[in-house]
């Protein structure tokens, strides 16, 4: 595809006619930040929602293996029309960018200015390491089955070491009531909220904390098989809704 | 070429230094600074009278400050809807076989400004009042599907994107050739697809009916309004669409400095 590309002769628009076009992507840059604020914000709130809101659900068997893999969609989706159609290397970035504007604005204003959560029970993971390989891979390859397999892997991998310095200090061990607990767990506790029922039967399910070092590489490599196979699914989403069909009727 | 109330601006010769493309430009930005304007004074009223008055939908209060203003809004809405609407209808250009290119890109850019003032919307539902609903309902248990938020989120905010994605489908319909020869299915897609959020309401309200607390935000119940906002990738389409006229449109234009 690039062997073509570099066969066709462009010739750059001057004047006013460079203002107009340029005009035109300021415009789009401006349509395309809220749309993926509101969009991709609402997918990854009803999708990953909870282990995104609270420190004491981001534990080590369900967050980074349900974070990537909602995480990716968008960022498939967009590439595949940025990518294919237009040659900007950078839809997966815009697209964690901007779900970090939308719940960093949401988190400070209706979490911590409305309902008086602290701040650092409700810090946002991040995903922008993992988006800026993911369209570092795509650009360097032009191959969707490239960036699917070591892309999509490298997004879902990246995401539990590069959250690490932001929330390992919540992660450390605090004798609390005769019993062991991390700093999150005494957050989640202090702060009671109506979904705290479904907090204690969901979060670390199974391994009573137990399984020692391997249940978050665990769940990191199981997450990067699923990302490879969702990203492959998403870019086709991606395309199939980028049609350029008009239709008789609806 | 045909003249209707749209082209108006252009006959008089613009001596604002808007260059001629971004006539609507004024409008564009008032549009923004409204939504902006009626958006944070929700949010700051939310935040006088939530607590105050809006945790027991059977306290006299809550009448008096919520279920006022959830008729106000609706009232507010209906008037918005039949003027806009009706406007861009009654409006329409009948003669658009005889469009000039430049006035075409100049609806171009227009239309462009409709879809990002529905995708400002967008941002103020789906993302900042849409997570703040999980935030209220981990603090007050719900009684009534008319809470503090939802009157906010669910009956303002989304017939509100609702009427102007409509609004922008409607000013494609009637003022651009292509869409009005043909139904643009991307467009289609990004407007009606997140309709269908609003009428998910309905769903997720009936599954409150056995759940009243926030227990996880993440749970299949919510996934009606997952499924809805995927069809904002139909703006893809829209702008592959918008750029390839647009090409073809500026080719047509004389090389100016």
């Amino acid at each position: 595809m690039s062997a073509n590309l570099t066969k066709q002769i462009f010739r750059p628009y001057t004047g006013e006619k460079a203002r107009i076009t340029r005009a035109y992507d300021y415009l789009i840059l401006v349509l395309a930040l809220f749309l993926f604020i509101g969009s991709f914000h609402l997918h990854f709130a009803l999708t990953v929602g909870d282990w995104d809101f609270w420190i004491d659900w981001k534990d080590r068997q369900w967050w980074p293996l349900v974070t990537p893999l909602m995480g990716i969609t968008f960022p498939a989706a967009v590439q595949a029309v940025m990518w294919e159609k237009f040659r900007l290397p950078f839809g997966a970035t815009l697209c964690v960018t901007a779900l970090l504007i939308g719940t960093w604005i949401t988190r400070v204003f209706a979490y911590h200015y409305w309902n008086y959560f602290p701040i650092n029970m409700v810090l946002p993971a991040t995903m922008l390491p993992g988006a800026l390989v993911l369209d570092a891979i795509l650009m360097l390859s032009n191959s969707l089955t490239i960036t699917a397999i070591f892309g999509g892997a490298a997004f879902a991998l990246l995401f539990y070491p590069s959250n690490w310095p932001i929330l390992g200090m919540f992660h450390e061990p605090i004798e609390y009531g005769n019993g062991q607990l991390t700093v999150a767990d005494l957050f989640g506790f202090q702060y009671i909220r109506t979904g705290m029922p479904e907090y204690l039967r969901i979060i670390e399910r199974g391994t009573l904390r137990t399984y020692g070092q391997y249940a978050a590489p665990l769940a990191a490599f199981c997450s990067a098989l699923l990302c490879s196979l969702m990203y492959t699914l998403w870019w086709y989403i991606g395309k199939w809704f980028a049609t350029v069909r008009y239709l008789n009727k609806i | 070429m045909a003249t209707t109330s749209e082209q108006l601006p252009l006959l008089a010769e613009n001596d604002n230094k808007v260059p001629w493309y971004l006539l609507d430009l004024p409008r564009y930005l008032k549009g923004f600074g409204i939504l902006t304007v009626i958006y944070i004074g929700l949010r700051l009223y939310q935040g006088a009278f939530a607590v105050l008055s809006g945790l027991d939908s059977t306290e006299p209060a809550f009448e008096q400050y919520w279920m006022r203003l959830f008729k106000i809004e609706l009232g507010v809405l209906v008037l918005f809807v039949t003027g806009m609407w009706g406007y861009l209808w009654f409006s329409r250009d009948r003669h658009l076989d005889t469009l000039s290119p430049r006035e075409e890109i100049r609806r171009y850019f227009t239309l462009t400004m409709w879809i990002s003032i529905y995708t400002f919307a967008v941002y103020w539902a789906g993302s900042y009042f849409a997570e703040q609903d999980n935030s209220w309902h981990q603090v007050a248990i719900r009684d009534t599907p008319f809470t503090a938020n939802h009157i906010i989120e669910f009956y303002f905010n989304f017939p509100l994107y609702v009427i102007l994605g409509g609004s922008a489908w409607l000013y494609a319909r009637t003022r651009l050739p292509l869409y009005a020869k043909g139904i643009s299915l991307p467009l289609t897609l990004a407007v009606f697809g997140p309709f269908m959020i609003l009428v998910s309401v309905g769903f997720n309200e009936w599954g409150h009916t056995f759940w009243f607390r926030e227990e996880f935000f993440a749970a299949p119940i919510h996934w009606g309004f997952v499924i809805g906002v995927w069809f904002a990738l139909g703006v893809g389409g829209i702008l592959l669409q918008g750029v390839t006229r647009l090409i073809e449109l500026i080719d047509e234009l004389e090389e100016k400095p």
